[in-house]
């Protein structure tokens, strides 16, 4: 990857070899700040999205019923809508957004993360498509060990 | 960091485990008394042959050592190509690994 234009977002003099400008790779932490201070998911999707209009269809989560650790619940989820991001967020800990997927020409949308909830709640996934919409999917879970949250 | 990736029948999966304490806001404020002693990864990307495969920008709530399974099109790159992982966290520090495509 364009190790530069990463460490140029640090102030870094450092010099590194000249990489191809194909590449690209979007750091929703630095493009879209608030997403992340967001406390509930509603608000972290509008500020990402500008809408929480969303269809619930075509988006695939599977988690455990009931999580025996909340310190590593884990989700998996997928799409085979052509997206532009995938966006992963729950309502268990004190901000909502868990992360962004950019999704490139070859990514194939198909992830599995473990993540931390503190205590039982719900797991959204949204889905971008290249067709301008939102799609989504719910799950909810129990935690039964109150888990490491944030 | 831990990273596996294998190719079959066009596609690339990829299994990737991340050294990194992932402490929260909450969690460095109960130690510290700090909450800006929080530090946790917040992107990793990978290539192969300089082209992106994944790109995610992460949060504190990902697990302690956290744990990536994902899928890429495998068509463009054969076994042996190098896939290279790199994440960097909140305080700047990064980390690099190469696996080759099996």
């Amino acid at each position: 990857m364009n190790r530069r234009k990463f460490l140029g977002f640090f102030g870094s003099a450092v010099a590194l070899s000249a990489l191809p400008v194909n590449l690209s790779a979007d750091d929703y932490r630095k493009l879209k700040p608030k997403v992340w201070e967001a406390k509930t998911v509603d608000d972290a999707i509008k500020s990402l999205y500008g809408t929480t209009e969303m269809i619930e269809k075509g988006v695939k989560l599977k988690l455990p019923k009931v999580a025996s650790s909340g310190g590593a619940v884990p989700v998996k989820f997928g799409t085979k809508i052509p997206a532009k991001t995938v966006a992963l967020f729950q309502d268990s800990n004190p901000e909502s957004a868990v992360m962004v997927y950019t999704v490139g020409k070859y990514d194939l949308t198909q992830y599995f993360v473990k993540i931390k909830m503190g205590k039982s709640g719900t797991i959204t996934v949204v889905v971008e498509g290249l067709d301008g919409k939102l799609y989504v999917a719910k799950q909810s879970l129990e935690v039964a060990a109150g888990g490491c949250e944030g | 960091m831990k990273l596996k990736a294998k190719l079959k029948n066009g596609v690339v999966k990829v299994k990737m485990m991340a050294k990194h304490d992932m402490v929260t806001y909450n969690q460095a404020k109960k130690k510290t008394g700090n909450r800006d002693d929080a530090n946790f990864i917040t992107h990793i990307t990978g290539t192969v042959n300089d082209k992106v495969v994944i790109d995610i920008s992460t949060s504190q709530f990902l697990s302690k050592n956290p744990i990536f399974k994902f899928q890429f099109k495998g068509d463009e790159f054969k076994s042996g190509d190098k896939l290279s992982v790199t994440w960097i966290d909140k305080k700047g520090k990064t980390e690099t690994k190469k696996a080759k495509i099996k």
